[in-house]
């Protein structure tokens, strides 16, 4: 979300479905979408998940980039 | 001649109507870089003690720094210092655009400015040449229409203007500066200081470009900005601006909503990056906002300031007034619930019209609503406005009642927290100032160490004089660089935070004293990390500095402005928060409850008083921080200070 809408196209702004591989990690995520920038990933609301983390079927996924400013 | 900066500061008499050309060294220039630190050294040296805001004696120093006006992204930046109309404190603002560095290429590197002009007039500032110019006929008119004037009289189109509106001359004490219509030194009422003295505008326009020590040097920044464009993420943070991080703040919990009772806002779509850009800048209708919708800073390739312009209707705006920020999108949107875009582009425009902070304009606005809603403020106060939540037609009407002080518009215009002592009634408890100053959209029951800054930040609440709590996990390797290493877990509001908090502050305060862009030089997303910022400065200067220089540029220019409010016989009893940030957890979304302890607030609180060297129970800075810093002036030429500062 935010900036980051522009790698799903074809989204609800940014918001999508997404068929993963079984035992898929957040990394191989971020690699089928090809991001390859900085972004803080949340997987349930919870964004203490690492790289490694495997996604189960359901589970909602927020990408984002950390800026803060104004 | 000098590498970076030109050699001359210029002083203004506006009393006397005289002007005088100060040339410091090489060394001054090294201790302070420019900016928040060098401003603060003339306003430490030349007000008196106790000093009125709005009195002739106040000081207001228009300071760019070292880098200004070298063709590098984020340069062109300046730093404006004075006492504060708003805090009673001493009062901080920067902003950009072109005007920075035009003033640099007129030949200046900074503007004093004392005393009081018998009748409006305007600096004029070129090619190393200053005068000051009547303004009689510019005064009360709106700043895209002084700005027009002046290029018409000055027969220029390319000169750069940095004004107030007539907020400004009406002494609204969060009047703000203006560039280009549309860019504001927003914060702490510095166009307020500008309007007392009877000073329309400084008028700049120059050809005299800074040299570079080592041009190979500087190329290898400058190509490194392309570089790191997409990994940082900063081109899209180009395409959808500040705003791009609505969403974001919304699904963290930390979009401050209904006056920061709630940081969940239900339109938060409404109000978002994304809407702005597909349906609001201009030249979206034949999908070229990259072109139309979209404007920068001199030589940034970042680009991030917005263009937004609506035809018609009740809310129609011209696009030379600019388009909203995300604070913006916050103040007007979600802190007053309202979620029509229109509304906020229009409330946005009348703000850079009139010359306002639209941060402290939101968010008084906001306070207003919550006072409704609560029945402390009534019809009879406004004046037969109904100042509901959403009312978006009533928030630009009270916007432009602000500017102009007029029904109550008036107390409003005396920001937040003066309104509640002039209406009692308890209005105080639904205050979000700190010092006096209105919260931006930064949670500081969310993002825990700002808790901290917020409160002991010398000119009052502030998201950008530190890195926030999420920056320290997301970012190990810039971190690092600053000897940041280990990060804690969310919420924390610990030691470790507290030195993450102090720590960033130093590099913030450097980057506002080198008087750069904090979306470009940083410690987390920005483009530069800290050590490429070393690397610019000394590519551009020739000087050896290294990271521990840097910072410490930036503890002295803190320690600057915490030394004035001790001066001032302002403490500790300030490092405050609003009561409510303890008193009421927040409601929806994903901080839902979320409040701050008090106790551990206070623990935090000491932690970071030791760790800056200051006296914990009076907030004081140490008189051995001060010496350490090159500071002992400070103290020694300050009466007042000896006191305060053993
Ligand atoms: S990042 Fe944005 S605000 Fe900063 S210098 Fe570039 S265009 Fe200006």
């Amino acid at each position: 979300m935010g900036p980051l809408v522009d790698y799903l196209p074809d989204s609800d702004r940014g918001k999508t479905a997404l068929k993963l591989n079984d035992e898929s990690t957040i990394a191989d995520m971020l690699q089928k979408l090809q991001i390859k920038r900085k972004v803080v990933v949340a997987v349930n609301g919870d964004e203490e998940k690492g790289l490694d983390h495997v996604l189960i079927d359901g589970d909602e996924v927020l990408v984002f980039s950390i800026i803060s400013g104004g | 001649m000098p590498y970076g900066y030109t050699g001359k500061v210029l002083h203004v008499n506006l009393t006397k109507g005289e002007l005088e050309i100060e040339e410091p060294d090489e060394k001054f220039y090294r201790t302070y870089m420019g900016g928040s630190a060098m401003g603060l050294h003339y306003v430490l040296k030349e007000t008196p003690a106790g000093v009125d805001p709005f009195s002739p004696d106040n000081v207001l120093a228009l300071c760019t720094g070292v880098l200004t006006g070298t063709p590098v992204s984020g340069q062109s930046r300046l730093t404006s210092v004075a006492k504060s109309p708003l805090t009673g404190c001493i009062g901080d603002a920067q902003g950009g655009g072109y005007f920075p560095a035009e003033m640099k290429f007129s030949g200046f590197d900074a503007v004093i400015i004392k005393g009081k002009s018998p009748k409006p007039v305007y600096l004029w500032m070129h090619h190393g040449e200053a005068e000051l110019r009547d303004a009689g006929h510019l005064w009360g008119l709106t700043t895209g229409d002084a700005e027009d004037k002046l290029k018409e009289e000055l027969d220029d189109k390319r000169i750069e203007v940095l004004q107030i509106g007539p907020a400004g001359e009406n002494l609204v004490r969060f009047s703000a500066l203006i560039s280009m219509s549309n860019r504001a030194n927003g914060r702490t009422g510095m166009g307020a200081v500008m309007g007392s003295k009877n000073l329309k505008a400084v008028v700049v326009r120059g050809k005299m470009k800074p040299a570079v020590s080592n041009p190979e040097k500087f190329k290898e920044i400058q190509k490194l900005a392309k570089v790191n464009l997409e990994p940082t993420g900063m081109d899209g943070f180009g395409k959808y601006g500040t705003p791009g991080v609505t969403t974001p703040q919304h699904k963290a919990g930390g979009l401050p909503t209904y006056n920061f009772n709630s940081g969940n806002f239900d339109k938060h779509e409404e109000i978002d990056g994304l809407k702005l850009y597909n349906e609001h800048l201009r030249g979206h209708e034949k999908d070229d906002q990259n072109r139309f919708g979209r404007d920068t800073c001199f030589s940034c390739s970042i680009k991030c300031k917005r263009v937004a312009q609506i035809d018609e209707g009740p809310f129609k705006t011209d696009a030379k007034y600019g388009g909203p920020e995300y604070e913006t999108l916050a103040t007007f949107g979600s802190y007053c619930g309202i979620s029509d875009m229109d509304a906020i582009i229009h409330a946005n425009a009348l703000c850079n019209m009139y010359g306002m902070d639209t941060i402290s304009c939101g968010a008084t606005i906001a306070w207003a609503m919550e006072c409704w809603e609560e029945g402390k403020i009534t019809a009879e106060d406004t004046g037969g406005i109904e100042l509901q939540y959403g009312n978006a037609e009533a928030m630009a009407k009270i916007t432009e009642m602000i500017a102009n002080r007029e029904g109550f518009g008036e107390i409003l215009a005396e920001g937040s927290k003066k309104a509640a002592e002039i209406i009692g009634r308890g209005t105080e408890d639904y205050l979000i100032t700190s010092k006096g100053q209105e919260a931006p959209a930064h949670m500081p029951q969310v993002k825990r160490s700002l808790s901290v800054i917020y409160a002991a930040n010398p000119f009052g609440a502030d998201h950008e004089s530190s890195e926030h709590d999420p920056g320290y996990k997301a970012y190990p390797e810039r971190m690092k660089e600053i000897g940041l290493t280990n990060p804690q877990e969310k919420l924390a509001l610990n030691k470790e935070m507290m030195r993450f908090a102090m720590i960033t502050q130093h590099l913030s305060s450097a980057v506002d004293s080198l008087s750069v862009c904090a979306f470009v030089f940083g410690a987390s997303f920005q483009l530069y990390s800290p050590e490429e910022l070393v690397k610019t400065v000394n590519a551009v200067m020739g000087w050896d500095v290294d990271m521990k220089e840097i910072l410490e540029v930036g503890e002295r220019r803190l320690n600057m402005l915490r030394a004035f409010n001790s001066r001032e016989g302002v403490g500790r009893e300030s490092d405050t928060l609003p009561k409510k940030m303890f008193k009421r957890p927040l409601e929806g979304g994903r901080s839902d409850g979320y409040v701050l302890d008090e106790g551990e607030w206070e623990v935090a609180l000491e932690d970071y008083y030791r760790l800056c060297d200051w006296d914990v129970e009076t907030g004081h800075p140490s008189l051995r921080k001060m010496e350490s810093l090159g500071l002992g002036w400070v103290v020694a030429e300050n009466e007042a200070l000896s006191h305060a500062i053993t």
